[in-house]
C-alpha cells in the first residue's frame, strides 16, 4: 500500500502555488496536512499527477479570532485550533468540534480549511462552517472569490473549488454574545466519522429562542441544514419541549444513507436525538438549563 | 517520478537523504534510515503503530511525506532511551507488563510521552481517550493504561515525560 | 499456590518480560525488520472480483516499466507446483485441490491471479496496476442461502453444489430423549463473519544461497514447520519414478527413511491403529488426482537433498490467522527461486482483510429438549459454516465440526445429543482458526440455555445450576467421549462467579437506568475447554489424532554451563520466552538469566504440526521445558554426586550452586560440572548434558474452565452499549506468571467485544466485501474496552505438570456472556452476534429496520 508516483512541487509562495495550480489544473492536489489525501493515495484510489504542497505558504498560517469575526487560513492545524484561547473565545463552535477530529496525532497535521475542502460529509468542520455561515475564500490567479458556505459543498467529496483555485482562508461570523453552541456527534467508535452528527446554535433573548442553526454531518451527500426544525425554535423558551419538537421535524425532513454502520432509519432517529443532547448542551453553555 | 533532498534531525541526529516525493515518512525512517522501531500496522492512519513525535507533537508517519517531514525534529522509539538507560515511559510499560506482542507498542510509547508532556497527571478517562489513536489486538488495553499510570508515578519523582536531546 | 519447584521460585510471580527489553526500546524484529540487502520486493495483482473466469493476462506492459524484475502469471507461477492437498478429512467431506495461484477462476476479491516482482514495493504495486486481466464474470455467491440455493452457481465442481461437508453425529438416544422430554425450545442463531486482525500483516522474505540455493524464508508463521515442507513438497517438479530412483540409490538415506518410519510407526500405533480411512476414501472418490499428488510429492520429499529453514524472531500477533500456510508463501518462494534472488512480500492491511483469515460466519438451528423444572435432556443441532473460498491448510473450517461435537453441551448433562454439520463453500475469503475456534459452541448453548430459561420462566442461573457438572462427576466421561477429570471445573467457577455478583447492586443498576431510558442487563457465560485436554479428546474428535498434538522439546547444558533450551512453540504475544525461563530456571535451581530459550527457527527446533495454537504454550510447551529440564538435571546430578562424592540425593541446586545440603561453600558452578563432562568426553563445544521428547501431557488432566459475567448498559435513545461490569472466573490449573495469563484473558475478552458490538467482515449477498480498510472493520480501542475483573481459581491434579491453557479462554466466554446480557437488558432472545448499534435500537423497537 505504497503512494502511486507523482511530481511534488513546494511552492514558497501563494502566488507560485496558483500558477502550479493554472498550469495543472485536475490533474494537480493540494497537500497541506495530508491526512485526507495520503490515505486516498496510498489505497490507490486518487492518482494525481501532480502534488502541490503548500505546507510551507507564510501567507496560509493565519489564525486570527476576534470580537469582529474570525479567519483560518489554510495552514491552521485542528491541534492549533483546539489550543487557541482565542478560537475558544470568538468561535466556540470550531473550538466545541476539534476533540471530536480523528486523534492527537491526526489533529498535530490536519488542518481545519482541508477537512472543509476535502469534503467528506461525515466531517465536523463543514456542518460547523454551515451552521455558522461561514464565508469560503477561494483564491486563483485570476483573483479571489468569496463563497458562502450554503454554497460551498455540492456532493460527496465535491465542492463549489473550480480546479485551479485554492481555498486559502475561512472567514467566521462575529460570535454572538447571547448563543451558545455545541457540537455533537455519535459515531460507531470513539473519534471515528460520524454516523451524524451536530453542529448547533441557538440565540437566546429575554428567556426565548432568537435564531437557531442546526447544521448536521453525515446525514446527507453534505451538510444539511433543517430549516424548518430551526424555525420550530424560534420564539420559544430554550427549554426540552422545544428542543423535541425540533427534534421530532429533523428526523421526519433527514434522508440520510444507509450503510454497513448504520441504517438510514437509525440515523434519522439519533439525528432526533443529537438534536435534544445538542441544543440542551448548547444552552448549558450560556448558563439555560433545559 | 521526482527526487527530493530532505534534512531531518531523528533522535538527535541530523541527516540528508534523496528520497522520492511519493515515499513516506515511515517508509524513509524504516527503510533508509534503518531504524526499524516505527511499525505499519495499516498504513492509512488508523492504527497508529507509526506514531512518532514530529517537533515534539506525536504524527502518523505513514500519513506524511518524508519531504514534507524536511527541517523537522522527529523522535522514534528509538530515541526514548538515554543509552542503555529506558526512558521512564519505557520502564513504566516494562514495570505494568503493558504489552504482548508488542507490534502495536511503539505507537503507543510515543503517544503516551507526548500526553504527559502535555498532562503530567491525566485520569484514566484522559489516558483512554488519548490512546484510543493506537489500537492494540492482543492486550484490551487495561494492562497499557496501567502502563501510562506507572509512568505518571515515576515522573513524578523524576522530572517530566520529554525526550533527551 | 502449591506447585512444586525447585530454586528461587519464579513460577507463580509475575516476572517482568524478557522480550519486553527490546519490544520497548524499538529493538524487536519483526518480519518487514529483516530488509536483506538488494532483497526484491513483490506485490499481487489480485481480483477485483468475486467469481469469475479469467480468460486472459498481459503482463507485457508491466514488464516494461523501470525496476520490474519480474511478472509472472498465475498460470505461469503455479506451473511444475503441486496443490494444497486436505489434510483433515472428515467424514462425510470433500475438500477441493487447488494451485497456489488462481489460473483458471478466481473465487473470492482478493485472489492472486499474478505477481510482480520489482526494485521496492512501490514499484511492484505501480507494475501491478500495469497487469491487464480478463475475467468473465460469474454470479457471486455471498451467503450460506445463496450457497444452498438451487441454481446458485458452484465454486467447486467436483463438490455437491456448494456443499463440502454434510455429516451427522449422535449421542445418546435422541429422538427417545426428544420425546420423553417435556418441551423442546427451539431457536435459530446467527453469527458472522470476524476477522482476526493481528496488528503485524502476515509476510515472508524468501533469502536464496546463491551458491546451494538453500532457502532461508523469514516468516510470521505460527507453524513454520508445517510451511517448510509445504514448500518443499508443493515445489516438487519431477516426476514420481526419478524421485524413487534418486531415492532408492541413497542407501544413506533409504536406511533412515525405513528406521524412521518404523519408529513413527511403532511410537504411533496405538493411534495409527484407531484412524478411520473411510473419509478419506470418499476424499479419493471425488477427485483421485489426490494420489497423484501426494505420491510425486512424497517421493519428491525423500529425494531432496535439502529443505528450505523456516525462521522469525517476533511475530506481532497472530490469533489463528498465522497457522496455516499463507497461499502467498508458495508464489513467493517459487519467484525467488527462480529469480535465485531475495524476494520478500509484507501483506498490506488491504489484503490481509481480503484474505489474511476470517472466521465464525456460521449459522445454528437449536433444538433443547428439557424437562418443566429446568433439567435439560437433550440438545439437536443443525449447524453450517460459511467457509468461504479456499479451505485452509493445514486447518480450516473443516476441523470445525469435530471440536462443536465433542464441546457443545458443554459442562452440563444430557441425556442425547445430536449434531448436523455442513460446510460450504462461498466466495469470500479463507476461513482460519480464530482464537477459541470452537467459541460458537459456547455462544450456542449458553444462548439456548437463556432462552429455555425465558420460556420455562426461570432464572438463567438456575438453570446453569440444576444441570452443570460438578466435581463429584470426575471420574466419569462425558457423553461425547473425552474424560471428566479433577481439572473439569466450571462449577466452581460459576458458583465463584455468583459470589461476586451483588444482585442487590444489578438490580439497582438496572433500576436507574429506567430512569435515563437506558437498559442494563447481566449475562453469564461457562465453559471447558481442552488446554490440552485428556489423551482421549483427540480421539473423540478425530480417532487417532492425537499423534499430531504431541510437543517436542529439548534441553541441554552446554559444554560452558549454559542452559540452553530449544522448543518447538513460536511466540507472537504470548510472552514464551519469559515464563519458559521462569519454569526453567525454577526447576534447574538457577537465576532466569542463566537459562537461554530458543524458537522460531526449524533447523534447531523439533517437528511440530501445530506449533503455537490451541493454548498448548502453557501445558505442552511449558511442560515439556519442564520434563527436559528435569532429565537433564539429573544427568547434571549425577555427574556432580561423582564429583562431590555424595549421594545425588544429597544434591541441592539453589541460585546455580551444586552443592551438598547444607554445605553451599563447597558447590559447584554448571560450568564446573558440564566443563568435567567436556573434559572426560573431549567435546569442549556444544552441549554435553541433552535430553529430548515428546510429551502429550500428563494424566488425563487438562481441562481450563471459566465462567464470564457481562453486565451491558444500553442507551436506547443511541444503540450504544456500554460494558460498566466485566468479570471472568477462570481456571487454569496453576498460574506460572499471573500478570501474563491476566493479559491472554482480557485479550481474549477484549476481541470479543469487537465481535459483537463493533467488528464484521461484511460480503454482500453477491460476495463484494465492503470492509477492506480500518475505517470499515472497527478493531475497539481503549475506550470501547472496560476494565476487566479477573478471579483466578488454580485447581491442582495429582499429574506432575499442571499447568493448563489460557490464550483461547477469553474469546470464548464473551460472545455469549454479551449477548445474553444485551437479550437481559431488552428482555428479549438476540439470535444474532452482531449487535451494532442500529441492530441494538432495531431489537429494542426503537426504530424500525430499513
Amino acid at each position: 500500500m505504497k503512494n502511486p508516483p507523482f511530481i511534488y512541487h513546494r511552492p514558497e509562495s501563494l502566488a507560485e502555488a496558483l500558477a502550479l495550480l493554472a498550469e495543472f489544473g485536475d490533474d494537480a492536489k493540494i497537500l497541506a496536512g495530508g491526512q485526507s489525501l495520503l490515505p486516498v493515495m496510498a489505497l490507490r484510489l486518487g492518482r494525481p499527477d501532480h502534488v502541490v504542497d503548500i505546507g510551507r505558504i507564510p501567507e496560509l498560517l493565519t489564525l486570527d479570532a476576534g470580537p469582529s469575526g474570525t479567519t483560518i487560513g489554510a495552514l491552521v492545524r485542528h491541534a492549533e485550533a483546539e489550543r487557541s484561547a482565542a478560537i475558544a473565545t470568538h468561535a466556540p463552535l470550531v473550538a466545541a468540534a476539534a476533540p471530536h477530529i480523528g486523534h492527537r496525532a491526526i489533529r498535530t497535521r490536519g488542518t481545519l480549511v482541508g477537512s472543509v475542502a476535502h469534503a467528506d460529509p461525515a466531517a465536523e468542520m463543514p456542518a460547523v462552517c454551515l451552521a455558522l455561515g461561514a464565508t469560503m475564500v477561494a483564491a486563483s490567479v485570476g483573483g479571489t472569490r468569496l463563497i458562502d458556505a450554503a454554497d460551498f459543498h455540492e456532493g460527496y467529496l465535491t465542492t463549489a473549488l473550480e480546479p485551479n483555485e485554492i481555498l486559502t482562508e475561512i472567514r467566521l461570523p462575529a460570535w454572538p454574545d447571547d448563543a451558545g453552541g455545541a457540537v455533537v456527534e455519535i459515531s460507531r467508535r470513539h473519534a471515528d466519522y460520524a454516523l451524524v452528527g451536530l453542529a448547533c446554535i441557538i440565540e437566546v433573548g429575554d428567556g426565548s429562542i432568537t435564531g437557531a442553526a442546526l447544521a448536521f454531518f453525515g446525514a446527507d451527500s453534505t451538510p444539511v441544514r433543517v430549516a424548518d426544525a430551526e424555525a420550530v425554535l424560534v420564539g420559544r423558551p430554550p427549554a426540552e419541549s422545544a428542543f423535541a419538537a425540533a427534534a421530532e421535524i429533523v428526523s421526519a425532513r433527514l434522508d440520510p444513507p444507509s450503510d454497513i454502520h448504520g441504517t438510514a432509519n437509525y440515523r434519522k432517529h439519533i439525528a432526533g436525538v443529537l438534536t435534544r443532547r445538542g441544543l440542551a448542551e448548547a444552552a448549558a453553555t450560556i448558563g439555560v438549563t433545559a | 517520478m521526482s527526487t527530493e533532498q530532505v534534512n531531518v534531525t531523528i533522535n538527535g541526529l541530523s541527516h540528508s537523504l534523496d528520497v522520492e516525493a511519493r515515499r513516506t515518512l515511515a517508509d524513509v525512517i524504516r527503510e533508509d534510515v534503518g531504524l526499524t522501531g516505527t511499525h505499519l500496522g495499516c498504513e492509512h492512519g488508523v492504527c497508529g503503530a507509526c506514531t512518532i513525535l514530529l517537533d515534539g507533537q506525536p504524527a502518523r508517519a505513514c500519513l506524511m511525506l518524508a519531504v514534507q517531514a524536511d527541517g523537522a525534529e522527529i523522535t522514534t522509539i528509538e530515541g526514548l532511551a538515554d543509552g542503555d538507560e529506558m526512558h521512564p515511559v519505557q520502564r513504566a510499560m516494562k514495570e505494568a507488563m503493558a504489552f504482548q506482542c508488542a507490534f502495536c507498542a511503539p505507537g503507543f510509547l510515543m503517544s503516551t510521552v507526548a500526553l504527559l508532556e502535555e498532562n503530567p497527571n491525566p485520569s484514566a478517562e484522559e489516558i483512554r481517550k488519548e490512546l484510543s489513536g493506537n489500537l492494540c489486538r492482543c492486550t484490551g488495553y487495561q494492562s497499557i493504561v496501567a502502563g501510562v499510570e506507572t509512568a505518571v508515578r515515576l515522573l513524578s519523582s523524576t522530572g517530566t515525560a520529554g525526550v533527551n536531546q | 499456590m502449591s506447585i512444586q519447584t525447585s530454586g528461587l521460585g519464579f513460577v507463580g510471580q509475575s516476572v517482568a518480560r524478557i522480550e519486553d527489553d527490546r519490544f520497548l526500546v524499538g529493538k524487536g524484529h519483526f518480519v518487514a525488520d529483516v530488509q536483506p540487502e538488494g532483497g526484491l520486493h513483490a506485490a499481487f495483482v489480485r481480483s477485483p472480483f468475486p467469481h469469475a473466469t479469467i480468460t486472459a493476462i498481459d503482463t507485457s506492459e508491466a514488464r516494461r516499466l523501470a525496476g520490474v524484475v519480474a511478472v509472472y502469471s498465475g498460470a505461469e507461477l503455479n506451473e511444475g507446483t503441486h496443490p494444497f492437498v486436505p489434510f483433515v478429512a472428515s467424514p462425510g467431506s470433500y475438500s477441493p485441490l487447488y494451485k497456489p495461484m488462481a489460473d483458471e477462476k478466481v473465487r473470492h476479491i482478493g485472489d492472486p491471479v499474478a505477481l510482480v516482482v520489482a526494485e521496492s514495493r512501490r514499484v511492484a504495486e505501480d507494475a501491478a496496476e500495469l497487469v491487464i486481466v480478463d475475467y468473465d464474470l460469474l454470479e457471486g455467491v455471498g451467503s450460506i442461502d445463496k450457497a444452498l440455493a438451487p441454481g446458485t452457481p458452484q465454486l467447486w465442481e467436483r463438490a455437491d453444489g456448494n456443499t463440502l461437508h454434510d455429516h451427522t453425529d449422535t449421542y445418546g438416544d435422541v429422538d427417545a430423549v426428544f420425546a420423553a422430554a417435556d418441551r423442546v425450545v427451539t431457536l435459530t442463531l446467527d453469527s458472522h463473519r470476524q476477522a482476526n486482525q493481528p496488528m503485524e500483516t502476515r509476510g515472508t522474505v524468501v533469502e536464496v544461497d546463491p551458491a546451494t540455493g538453500h532457502l532461508t524464508i523469514h516468516n510470521t508463521s505460527q507453524g513454520p514447520h508445517v510451511l517448510k515442507w509445504a514448500i518443499a513438497a508443493q515445489t516438487v517438479s519431477q516426476g514420481q519414478l526419478r524421485s524413487l530412483w534418486q531415492f532408492l540409490r541413497n542407501t544413506q538415506r533409504r536406511k533412515a527413511f525405513f528406521a524412521a518410519a518404523k519408529e513413527f510407526r511403532r511410537s504411533n500405533a496405538a493411534d495409527l491403529k484407531k484412524q478411520d480411512n473411510a473419509a478419506m476414501k470418499g476424499q479419493l472418490k471425488k477427485d483421485r488426482s489426490l494420489l497423484k499428488h501426494l505420491g510425486q510429492m512424497g517421493l519428491g520429499l525423500l529425494a531432496k537433498d535439502d529443505y528450505p529453514t523456516v525462521t522469525s524472531v517476533d511475530i506481532g500477533g497472530g490469533f489463528g490467522s498465522k497457522g496455516p500456510v499463507a497461499r502467498e508463501d508458495l508464489p513467493i518462494a517459487i519467484a525467488a527461486m527462480r529469480l535465485g534472488k531475495t524476494v520478500q512480500w509484507i501483506e498490506d492491511r488491504v489484503e490481509n482483510l481480503s484474505d489474511g483469515g476470517q472466521a465464525r460466519e456460521e449459522r445454528f438451528d437449536v433444538e433443547m429438549a428439557v424437562n418443566e423444572d429446568g433439567t435439560m435432556k437433550g440438545m439437536r443441532v443443525d449447524a453450517i459454516v460459511d467457509a468461504g473460498a479456499y479451505p485452509s491448510f493445514p486447518f480450516g473450517a473443516h476441523v470445525l465440526p469435530g471440536m462443536w461435537k465433542v464441546y457443545m453441551p458443554g459442562p452440563y448433562h444430557v441425556e442425547a445429543f445430536q449434531l448436523r454439520t455442513r460446510v460450504v463453500a462461498t466466495n469470500k475469503g479463507r476461513v482460519v482458526p480464530y482464537r477459541g475456534p470452537w467459541a460458537n459452541e459456547t455462544f450456542v448453548r449458553e444462548r439456548a440455555i437463556d432462552a429455555v430459561a425465558a420460556e420455562l420462566g426461570m432464572t438463567a442461573a438456575d438453570v446453569r445450576a440444576k444441570n452443570m457438572m460438578t466435581e463429584h462427576d470426575a471420574p466419569s466421561h462425558f457423553l461425547t467421549g473425552p474424560t471428566i477429570d479433577e481439572t473439569m471445573s466450571t462449577r466452581k467457577t460459576f458458583d465463584r462467579a455468583l459470589e461476586m455478583i451483588d444482585g442487590d447492586e444489578i438490580a439497582q443498576m438496572k433500576a436507574d437506568a429506567k430512569a435515563r431510558n437506558h437498559r442494563v442487563g447481566l449475562g453469564i457465560a461457562s465453559y471447558h475447554e481442552a488446554a490440552p485436554g485428556p489423551p482421549d479428546f483427540a480421539d473423540a474428535m478425530s480417532p487417532g489424532a492425537g499423534m499430531l498434538t504431541k510437543e517436542d522439546g529439548r534441553a541441554t547444558v552446554e559444554a560452558d554451563g549454559r542452559i540452553v533450551m530449544y522448543t518447538s512453540q513460536v511466540p507472537h504475544g504470548q510472552s514464551h520466552q519469559t515464563t519458559y525461563k521462569q519454569v526453567v530456571a525454577d526447576e534447574f535451581g538457577v537465576s532466569m538469566d542463566d537459562v537461554e530459550i530458543n524458537w522460531g527457527n526449524t533447523d534447531k527446533s523439533q517437528f511440530s504440526f501445530i506449533g503455537t495454537g490451541g493454548s498448548r504454550g502453557g501445558p505442552l510447551g511449558a511442560g515439556v521445558m519442564r520434563k527436559t529440564a528435569r532429565q537433564v538435571k539429573n544427568q547434571m546430578l549425577e555427574v556432580a554426586a561423582d564429583m562431590l562424592e555424595a549421594s545425588k540425593d544429597d544434591i541441592q541446586i539453589l541460585d546455580g550452586n551444586i552443592h551438598v545440603s547444607g554445605v553451599p561453600a563447597h558447590g559447584l558452578s554448571f560450568a564446573d560440572v558440564a566443563g568435567e563432562v567436556a573434559k572426560r568426553t573431549g567435546v569442549a563445544l556444544g552441549p554435553v548434558f541433552s535430553h529430548a521428547e515428546k510429551y502429550e501431557g500428563v494424566g488425563n488432566g487438562g481441562w481450563s474452565c471459566a465462567t464470564h459475567v457481562a453486565v451491558v448498559d444500553i442507551d436506547l435513545d443511541t444503540g450504544k452499549v456500554e460494558i460498566p461490569k466485566y468479570l471472568v472466573v477462570e481456571d487454569c490449573g496453576p498460574i506460572i506468571n499471573p500478570a501474563i495469563v491476566d493479559g491472554q484473558v482480557r485479550g481474549g475478552v477484549a476481541q470479543g467485544i469487537g465481535a459483537v458490538f463493533y467488528e464484521n467482515t461484511y460480503y454482500d449477498d453477491d460476495a463484494n466485501l465492503l470492509t477492506t480498510t480500518y475505517m470499515d472493520y472497527l478493531i475497539p480501542t481503549a475506550m470501547e474496552i472496560p476494565e476487566i475483573e479477573i478471579e483466578h481459581l488454580e485447581t491442582l491434579t495429582k499429574g506432575e505438570n499442571d499447568f493448563r491453557g489460557v490464550g483461547e479462554g477469553g474469546m470464548i466466554g464473551a460472545p455469549a456472556a454479551l449477548t445474553n446480557a444485551v437479550s437481559d437488558a431488552l428482555g428479549i432472545q438476540v439470535t444474532e452476534q452482531y449487535l451494532p448499534p442500529s441492530r441494538i435500537l432495531e431489537l429494542a423497537g426503537v426504530i424500525d429496520p430499513d
